[in-house]
């Protein structure tokens, strides 16, 4: 076993050469830790969905409303818990800097079939005894810093209320805690029943209705009894898993986040290419001590092991340092996207993969000094024939 | 005395593209035990490679070659690597330090192959080192020594793991007068003292003086082919 003394000494022989393939280390580690962090946040919510919950929207377009009585026809269906609907407020608070995902809700039963939105029973009950009253998750309580009984008033960019203004008052009843990490708690709540009453057209009709099925049903039964319900209505609906239909919201993140996984690709195999390059590079410039080793003793096995250690050191180093700085940049915009990805955030399978990728670049980086190594003559490197 | 080296019927040839380069053809040579060889004749004539076949740095094309009782044209390239690390010590012209490392941790380099403790290891370079009077210079690196220092590092670095054939390449090739004396005292005192078996290439008639037998390449070959049996 070559000492490590050895191996520290030589990766540092080229100060200037080992700290610009450091650099270029720590960038690719960087890029890789930060985009699995947001993957993982755009993922996170697809697989947080249940799949026994249905999504029946308006078959021309999720922007349509449906016949808000559709709901008690598909409560009658067989294989049919809960049905629960809701319409796209489209809200901010103040100006349009500060955009919320505001949602008007069937409040009787709303939160019976979101368990994820976690609010106590006399939070609960304060709500669905005021009309005016709004609940929010906690990122949004502690970014606007309200409280319960707070007045609120939210703009709306869509619904005009009955007086022909566009600001709707609110008061704050009550907080919903997420169940897990990943549940998004950046959404606002607030009183169908007072939205339907108070705004200026459209009324008695809903933007989509959210049911739960039986564990024991087929689900794909009841979506497709569902749509057939309606199939001769001018308002057709479709119906999907609520999986799908985030999936199908989300796709195209997920196909941003597959386009950058590709740059990223790009990224580590011109990243394997410098370092191999800096190897090979190291490798040459040293040739006479390697054969002076081989001659001393040393098998090239033993000398390729000391390359291998050279590339892992050099990697690794790059890597720690590029994941922790990739942690810290995610802390830091956690904050100000978590209404948006709620689940942002490095996990521990992304340290398992960076380590993984770490040991895989330094076998490929020490592949071809190796063969070298192998196939070194120790009399045509160190002296002259004859 | 018992034969340290045997060479019998070697053959080298090398291709150069569709070439053939014979440097040797059905060689033979014997080196006795405790002898201090210095193997003379003109450029050209094989002498490094015979150097590198009997320290198992390259191979021959034909014939066997057997140091201290073994056959090493038929070892596998580890075992070769552990055969040389337990048996062979080369000095070369250049000395092939390793420019990062300590004189004394380049010394002790060759002692990474050995089951030694940290301890061990250590003594044995100090005691190495004060037999070629470096033990001073222990912490120096090599660009802060002169060549004829770097030379005396390399020796030790040869002598470190007590092997029982030494084989120099020129080692005072790159020496003045003065220098390379005192290495070819310290080389003779080795072989006079430690018993060690000495083969030294070199062009130098003086350094020739310090050998106790003198073998001339060209007269040897000579010799073999008027032994060959005629056609």
């Amino acid at each position: 076993m070559i000492s490590l003394t050895l191996i520290w000494k030589n990766s540092l022989r080229k100060k200037m050469r080992f700290t610009l393939t450091l650099l270029s280390v720590l960038v690719a580690f960087f890029l890789f830790t930060t985009l699995a962090g947001i993957d993982h946040a755009l993922t996170a919510s697809i697989d947080n969905s249940n799949r026994f919950r249905l999504m029946t929207s308006h078959k021309i377009s999720l922007t349509r409303s449906m016949p808000v009585n559709y709901g008690q026809k598909i409560a009658q269906l067989p294989g049919v818990e809960k049905v629960a609907y809701a319409t796209w407020f489209g809200g901010f608070f103040q100006n349009e800097q500060h955009q919320l995902a505001v949602t008007a809700v069937s409040a009787e039963n709303y939160f019976s079939l979101f368990p994820e939105f976690q609010i106590d029973n006399k939070s609960l009950k304060d709500w669905q005894n005021n009309r005016i009253g709004l609940v929010v998750g906690q990122t949004i309580a502690d970014k606007y810093q309200w409280q319960v009984g707070d007045r609120i008033p939210l703009k709306s960019s869509i619904w005009m209320n009955k007086q022909g203004s566009f600001t709707w008052d609110f008061v704050l009843e009550a907080i919903y805690q997420g169940r897990e990490e990943a549940t998004d708690t950046g959404k606002v709540f607030f009183h169908h029943e007072y939205f339907d009453r108070a705004r200026a057209y459209s009324r008695n009709t809903a933007g989509w209705f959210s049911t739960q099925v039986s564990p024991l049903a087929n689900v794909d039964r009841v979506s497709q009894d569902i749509d057939q319900l309606f199939a001769n209505d001018v308002e057709a609906t479709r119906t999907t898993t609520e999986q799908v239909f985030v999936k199908e919201q989300a796709q195209q993140f997920v196909d941003m986040a597959k386009i950058i996984k590709w740059v990223l690709a790009a990224v580590f195999f011109t990243l394997m290419l410098i370092v191999c390059n800096t190897m090979i590079l190291a490798l040459r410039e040293r040739l006479n001590e390697i054969a002076m080793m081989k001659a001393l003793g040393f098998s090239s096995f033993e000398l390729s092991e000391q390359i291998f250690i050279e590339s892992l050191f050099l990697l690794a180093l790059g890597a720690m340092a590029g994941t922790l700085l990739a942690k810290a940049c995610l802390v830091q915009v956690k904050g100000s996207l978590a209404e948006f990805l709620p689940g942002i955030g490095i996990q521990p399978e992304h340290y398992l993969i960076v380590v993984l990728l770490v040991v895989c670049c330094a076998v490929f980086c020490s592949l071809a000094p190796a063969y070298s190594i192998k196939k070194l003559i120790i009399s045509d490197t160190l002296g002259a024939r004859a | 005395m018992s034969n340290a080296i045997e060479l019998s019927g070697i053959s080298k040839i090398y291709h150069k593209g569709s070439q053939q380069v014979i440097v040797h053809q059905d060689f033979n040579m014997k080196i006795a035990s405790g002898e201090f060889i210095a193997l003379m004749g003109p450029s050209g004539l094989g002498k490094s490679t015979l150097l590198h076949l009997m320290g198992g740095l390259d191979r021959a094309t034909h014939g066997t070659i057997t140091i201290a009782g073994e056959r090493i044209d038929s070892l596998s390239e580890s075992r070769l690597s552990q055969w040389r690390a337990q048996n062979i010590g080369f000095i070369f012209q250049s000395h092939h330090l390793l420019p990062v490392l300590t004189a004394a941790a380049n010394v002790e380099l060759p002692l990474a192959l050995t089951s030694l403790n940290k301890k061990q290891r250590q003594q044995h370079v100090a005691a190495t080192l004060a037999l070629v009077n470096m033990s001073e210079r222990a912490g120096h690196l090599p660009k802060e020594l002169s060549g004829g220092q770097e030379q005396r590092i390399a020796i030790a670095r040869a002598l470190v793991s007590d092997p029982k054939i030494l084989l120099c390449d020129e080692p005072t090739g790159n020496l003045d007068r003065k220098t390379a004396d005192e290495i070819l005292s310290l080389l003779a005192q080795l072989n006079k003292d430690f018993g060690k078996t000495i083969v030294m290439v070199t062009h130098d008639l003086k350094a020739a003086d310090y050998a106790t037998r003198v073998i001339n390449l060209e007269h040897l070959i000579a010799d073999n082919r008027a032994k060959e049996p005629q056609a």
